[in-house]
């Protein structure tokens, strides 16, 4: 059973109005141009194409943000290795390290020099032996606490050894023990840039 | 089909209108409280969530060597931290299988990284707190080799730190700082506003994986690096020179010794060597009195290397020429002193000495009367402008002036005025002593010391650091000339002096056996400060070298100084390939009869 609210008295059959009277409209005026098609049309697939174009901007922004941070991860890396390297170098290029491996290889400051002008080709000086000079100092004396690496020197003898073998190997004098070595001297900033050779003089530093 | 009583649809149209609207109010009045009122508490408190800030060290900039060479740069340490409340054994993926590492285990490979026990390391890694440290300071390739070990709980903050790649070569000139970062001593301090760079900012916001949020606001500041000081030392013939140097010291059982090498026609030290060698890498290993260097900071009566200005001062006043007659006596006493008697450092009869001989064997009695013919007070001037009592100006912190006493004091006291000549009563460093013969040695030109060629940016241009002295003419350059001639014959002639000589070069100086007053007794003691400084080539001065022994104990002369002047200015020369002299001395007589 279903109630009906009623908003007011059922009206007779003669309280009906007449039948409406049935006219045509014309509907042109309400029905859309193709032109305002067209215009509706474009902004639509407009708004949709900014939507989407919005949406893979984002998408691409936001990897290229991942990868931003993988390759800050990556640079960070990689300044660490060159700081480790760096460290590496350092020691091995430090004066303490080479005087060691000078050392090792039987080398020995000599405390008598001799000087030769090219000119008259005299002699300054008695040639003496480094081993019998007096004032010597081959051992290393200055500490060095930062020297985090030291150039691997194994016995004169055997990296000769080693150096002979390894220029037939290879057709270059490289010894596993000296690398290192000369690696050093080749990194390590010289304290005169350049040597001028000047005729019938001796070897001169450009500043003297 | 029933129908409902009908009612007024417009009363309760409006009701319904009215509570819309009120709703509609409430809900407004909300909005604009949430978007206006608190808009801006609720977003900060929001942005604090998000919004992580954290500081740029800037890094600290390299002091270098007259060659570009580093002996000051910063790198990045590292403090490895834990939170404890999360420590736990892991999963670690070993050869493509995942194996699981306990707590104890992970301590031992950690232990056996950062050099302590296994115990050790466990204690700071068990508990319930969010923060532990577990060792700190740790070098880069530690800090790689720990995270090798894929340990989840371990965390890494980053810290700049100071390293020194040759150790102790300049040790004493560099300075060093504390583990905050702190410049302490040296060039480290002196130039701080030049090395010291400024940190900067970075805020950003991060999303619950840490990752920034893309266009999210980034507030920047960019940390600005310290500039670069670059000095005048040679670090390979300060790494020579400190050899030599502790070697002998050591050899001489003797306190403490300097050297120091002064490019002549620029004034540049190039080497500034102290022995006992200092770290900077580690000066808690040092005494804090060898943290410094000697060569500037302290002063001592040099002695007989001060008979040099007395002969350059008689010359240039016009007293004597390098060959005027003196008799030196063993002793002579000082007139109106009260008895106060001089004598030479061995005993002798009167001895016909030139000026050249009184330096050549440096006696005490021919040096007073030398002295003697220049009126006092013009002896006072020409100490002065030789640099005695005034600042160097090289631009090393706490360089000393020395002492010469006020003209008032030399006035009232004759001793003062008379053992002066001879190097007593006055105080020099080793770097004023050494400035003392370049003037000579640079025609008669004094110049100001220079340390620090200067600050340079991060677009290699140099801004000088130290303020510039005016050059000061000491003596005529013919007096600068004759006094060369007197310091060669020391060399040549010597019975000492001759030690110092370099085959193939012509070279001047003169020695020096100080006294040293022992301050229990206010007496000279036993002891002496022995030095020998020189120049070469003599016939074109290009270097000084000055070497000091303080407190010698084997050898009481300057003969323990001059194997280390004779060592070191060969190797000046031979590094800066100065070709051997071609001419001879000059004809000078030592001697008269």
């Amino acid at each position: 059973m279903s109630t009906v609210r009623l908003t007011q008295a059922p009206r007779s059959a003669r309280q009906l109005p007449d039948r409406a009277s049935l006219r045509s409209i014309n509907l042109s005026g309400l029905t859309s141009s193709p032109s305002s098609r067209v215009v509706v049309a474009t902004i639509t697939l407009g708004a949709v194409a900014i939507a989407i174009f919005q949406l893979l901007l984002h998408i691409a922004t936001s990897s290229s943000v991942y990868e931003l941070s993988h390759l800050q991860t990556e640079k960070r890396e990689l300044t660490t290795t060159t700081q480790i390297l760096g460290q590496q170098v350092d020691s091995l290029a430090s004066q303490q390290n080479l005087a060691n491996a000078a050392e090792k290889l039987g080398m020995i400051s000599n405390a008598n020099p001799v000087f030769l002008r090219l000119e008259d080709q005299k002699v300054f000086g008695k040639p003496k032996a480094a081993l019998t000079a007096d004032g010597r100092v081959s051992r290393n004396l200055v500490p060095n606490s930062a020297m985090i690496r030291t150039s691997v020197i194994a016995d004169p003898t055997s990296t000769l050894a080693a150096d002979a073998t390894n220029t037939v190997a290879t057709g270059t004098p490289q010894a596993a023990g000296f690398v290192a070595v000369k690696a050093n001297v080749a990194n390590t900033p010289s304290a005169v840039s350049s040597v001028v050779s000047t005729s019938g003089g001796i070897p001169a530093s450009p500043t003297h | 089909m029933t129908y409902l009583t009908p009612g007024d649809p417009k009363r309760r149209l409006r009701k319904i209108q009215i509570s819309v609207v009120a709703i509609a109010v409430l809900f407004g009045a909300r909005l604009i409280d949430l978007q206006i009122i608190e808009a801006d508490a609720i977003n900060a408190k929001s942005y604090s969530n998000r919004a992580v800030s954290r500081v740029l060290p800037s890094l600290r900039g390299d002091i270098t060597d007259g060659a570009n060479k580093v002996l000051a740069h910063t790198v990045f340490k590292y403090d490895v931290n834990a939170a404890p409340d999360i420590v736990a054994p892991f999963d670690r993926t070993v050869n493509g299988q995942k194996v699981l590492i306990s707590v104890e285990q992970a301590a031992t490979e950690l232990a056996a990284l950062f050099g302590q026990t296994q115990p050790e390391v466990l204690a700071k890694l068990i508990g319930t707190g969010k923060y532990s440290q577990v060792a700190k300071a740790v070098d880069a390739s530690v800090y790689r080799q720990i995270k090798k070990l894929d340990i989840p709980w371990l965390f890494y903050d980053p810290r700049p730190a100071r390293i020194y790649p040759n150790g102790a070569v300049a040790g004493g000139i560099l300075g060093f700082l504390d583990p905050d970062g702190l410049p302490l001593e040296g060039i480290e301090v002196a130039q701080n506003a030049c090395l010291a760079g400024k940190d900067g900012e970075e805020t950003f916001e991060k999303g619950v994986d840490g990752i920034k949020i893309p266009s999210s606001a980034i507030t920047t500041k960019a940390a600005v690096p310290g500039k670069k000081i670059k000095l005048t030392i040679n670090a390979d013939l300060q790494y020579f020179a400190q050899q030599i140097l502790t070697a002998n010291v050591a050899k001489l059982r003797a306190d403490w010794g300097t050297a120091v090498v002064i490019e002549v026609k620029t004034g540049k030290i190039l080497v500034a060597a102290d022995a006992p060698s200092y770290d900077p890498n580690e000066p808690s290993k040092s005494s804090v009195e060898n943290r410094g260097s000697r060569v500037f900071r302290t002063s001592f009566e040099p002695g007989s290397t001060m008979k040099m200005v007395t002969a350059a001062t008689a010359i240039d006043a016009g007293k004597v020429t390098p060959e005027s007659h003196f008799i030196a006596p063993f002793g002579m006493t000082i007139p109106h002193s009260n008895g106060y008697r001089v004598t030479d450092s061995h005993v002798h009869g009167n001895e016909k000495l030139t000026v050249a001989g009184v330096l050549r064997d440096s006696s005490n009695t021919g040096a007073m009367q030398i002295g003697n013919l220049v009126p006092w007070q013009t002896r006072y001037t020409y100490m002065q402008r030789f640099g005695v009592g005034s600042m160097p100006g090289s631009g090393f912190p706490g360089e000393s002036a020395g002492l010469l006493n006020t003209k008032t004091t030399w006035g009232n006291d004759v001793v003062k005025r008379y053992v002066s000549t001879f190097g007593q009563g006055v105080s020099v460093t080793p770097l004023q002593s050494a400035m003392m013969y370049q003037a000579v040695a640079n025609k008669g030109v004094r110049l100001q010391p220079q340390l620090i060629e200067g600050c340079i940016d991060s677009s290699g241009n140099l801004t000088k650091v130290t303020k510039d002295k005016a050059p000061v003419r000491v003596v005529t350059e013919a007096s600068a000339k004759s006094t060369l001639d007197i310091l060669e014959k020391v060399v040549e002639e010597g019975g000492i002096g001759k030690h110092a000589a370099v085959p193939g070069y012509r070279v001047g100086g003169k020695t020096g056996t100080a006294q040293i007053i022992d301050p229990n007794t206010g007496r000279y003691g036993n002891l002496h400060a022995i030095s020998f400084i020189g120049l070469a080539p003599v016939d074109d001065p290009q270097f000084v070298v000055a070497v000091t022994a303080y407190k010698s104990r084997t050898v009481s002369n300057s003969l323990g100084a001059t194997p280390i002047f004779k060592a070191i200015m060969s190797q000046v020369l031979r590094t800066y390939r100065v070709p051997p002299s071609t001419t001879k001395s000059a004809n000078i007589k030592t001697e008269w009869k």
